[in-house]
């Protein structure tokens, strides 16, 4: 990996970062309710059955609306998760060839089953990526650490979630500085030779662990003790700001838990194309 | 003399076995002093600094800090009074946003959020980085990142503060402003560096080590005026005290 693409990699975790701190109306929600909607959501379109298409198409309507209250780039969206969506819609791609039963026919052509579970596996994990991915970019790391020490997720869990998120990005700095070191020592050579591979690794290994010692050393020096502090927001819990995004927070959960319940247990997407036919 | 705050006696400690980096170290520091702690590298500056706020254990001898001694079991309490800047402040800082690494330690010790955020603001504005609440870390420059690691200090209202070379990639006028800020915490402060001109500007009494021992213990006016003395221990007069 050149020290460039380690550079692209760190500049995509901060500006994820950036996103997840700023000042927006998605951002300002608690994040326990974020946090509870998104696994909502994909619990809801995980349980569709491999037929459904028709319903799982109604869900997009969730990371429809939260991509354009939040004002994320979508084209954004996809950009970064270019390597996981090919991913993604790979699940299920023999499907076509065992269940080869023809199960309904658009106009002349007949779909087999295979192809219908096929498309509708695409579409649950494009669906709960873009879910996750709503999630991660209108909530910050800490808070969403928060708000699984809100629902009893053990301390140790959140913790080793949040050192690690932070330890990534120092491993990648370090793994950047010595590649950059390296290559300006090797002019003209693609990429870094085999022969000098173990010395790198093991450097890099031995520098990320000593930073990652300091990292700790300051933590604890802060009264960090094996435990992410309490709060979700700088701001006075009983600022007015805070009652709005409170308010707003609970329509937000309570409008969206509706709708998804409705769009699983209500044939929607069939009584809408009853009025058409 | 003013109330004794770190009371050390006869430290001595090694990252190796039979390898010494302090050797019977003794040194008391009053309440409103200025240290600065002087020596070439290898000298064993950041290594007692790191010992007084607990980060390191195997020493023989022993560390009082306002008459608790530094043991395993009263870590918190001590560490509540003193505030220790690293001198690499890419390993002070590592939450987000400024503002959230300034309101780490407070939030730690189970301040209220109206607590918290007072100490936030205050602590901002005496490092004059409040525009910089919301910024990125990552996006600060070697400057803002060092007031900023400053400011995650005062926020803890320590009654001891420890740098360990602070003015290290400064430029003028962010040296300016440490010196000015350092200037206005009026409590035990103890410097490890060997920029001595900054010593100069910030400290009252100099404490030179080398080779991990104590070589003298005085007045800055005494120890940094005496060219053959800090030659002899690896170091230059101040630029400012040369007259060049």
């Amino acid at each position: 990996m050149s020290s460039n693409k380690i550079d692209g990699a760190i500049g995509e975790f901060r500006s994820l970062d950036t996103s997840a701190n700023q000042d927006q109306w998605m951002n300002r929600l608690h994040p326990l309710v974020k946090l509870f909607l998104t696994i909502l959501y994909i619990t809801v379109t995980v349980s569709f059955s491999r037929y459904q298409l028709a319903g799982l198409l109604c869900m997009a309507i969730y990371p429809l609306v939260g991509f354009t209250v939040g004002e994320i780039s979508f084209a954004g969206c996809l950009k970064r998760l270019r390597i996981v969506l090919p991913l993604v819609c790979m699940v299920g791609i023999f499907n076509p060839l065992f269940d080869r039963e023809v199960v309904l026919h658009i106009g002349s052509i007949a779909v087999t089953g295979g192809v219908l579970s096929m498309i509708t596996l695409m579409i649950k994990g494009v669906l709960t990526v873009l879910a996750s991915y709503l999630l991660i970019v209108t909530t910050s790391i800490e808070k969403i650490c928060r708000a699984l020490r809100l629902i009893h997720v053990p301390k140790v869990l959140v913790t080793e979630i949040l050192l690690i998120y932070r330890y990534v990005t120092v491993l990648l700095s370090e793994a950047g500085r010595i590649t950059q070191a390296y290559s300006l020592r090797a002019p003209g050579q693609k990429g870094v030779a085999f022969k000098a591979w173990g010395p790198l690794l093991g450097q890099m290994l031995l520098r990320s662990m000593d930073r990652a010692e300091v990292l700790y050393e300051s933590m604890c020096i802060r009264g960090f003790s094996g435990e992410f502090p309490g709060g979700t927001s700088l701001r006075p819990a009983d600022s007015k700001e805070a009652r709005r995004a409170g308010r707003a927070s609970l329509c937000w959960l309570f409008f969206w838990t509706a709708v998804f319940l409705l769009i699983r247990f209500v044939p929607l997407a069939e009584w809408l194309g009853g009025l058409f036919v | 003399m003013s109330h004794i705050h770190i009371d050390v006696e006869n430290l001595t400690y090694a990252y190796e076995a039979g390898v010494p980096v302090l050797q019977d170290i003794c040194l008391h520091a009053g309440e409103n002093e200025s240290i600065g702690l002087i020596g070439a590298n290898g000298a064993g500056k950041s290594t007692l600094l790191k010992l007084l706020v607990g980060l390191g254990t195997g020493f023989t001898g022993s560390i009082r800090v306002e008459e608790i001694p530094l043991e395993k079991k009263t870590l918190p309490k001590i560490r509540e009074k003193i505030g220790y800047v690293f001198q690499d402040a890419d390993a002070q800082l590592f939450m987000t946003t400024v503002g959230e690494d300034v309101a780490f330690a407070p939030r730690n010790y189970g301040l209220p959020e109206e607590e918290v955020e007072k100490r936030v603001q205050t602590a901002l504005e005496k490092t004059h980085i409040s525009h910089l609440r919301d910024k990125a870390v990552y996006k600060l420059s070697g400057g803002e990142k060092k007031l900023a690691s400053i400011a995650t200090i005062l926020s803890m209202t320590p009654h001891i503060i420890l740098l360990d070379e602070p003015s290290v990639a400064l430029d003028p006028q962010n040296r300016r402003n440490l010196i000015r800020i350092l200037g206005e915490f009026d409590h035990l402060k103890i410097i490890a560096s060997h920029d001595l001109d900054f010593i100069w500007d910030t400290c009252e009494r100099v404490i030179l080590l080398s080779g991990g021992r104590i070589v003298r213990d005085g007045s800055a006016e005494e120890i940094l005026r005496d060219r053959e003395l800090l030659e002899a221990n690896g170091l230059e007069l101040p630029l400012s005290l040369t007259g060049r």
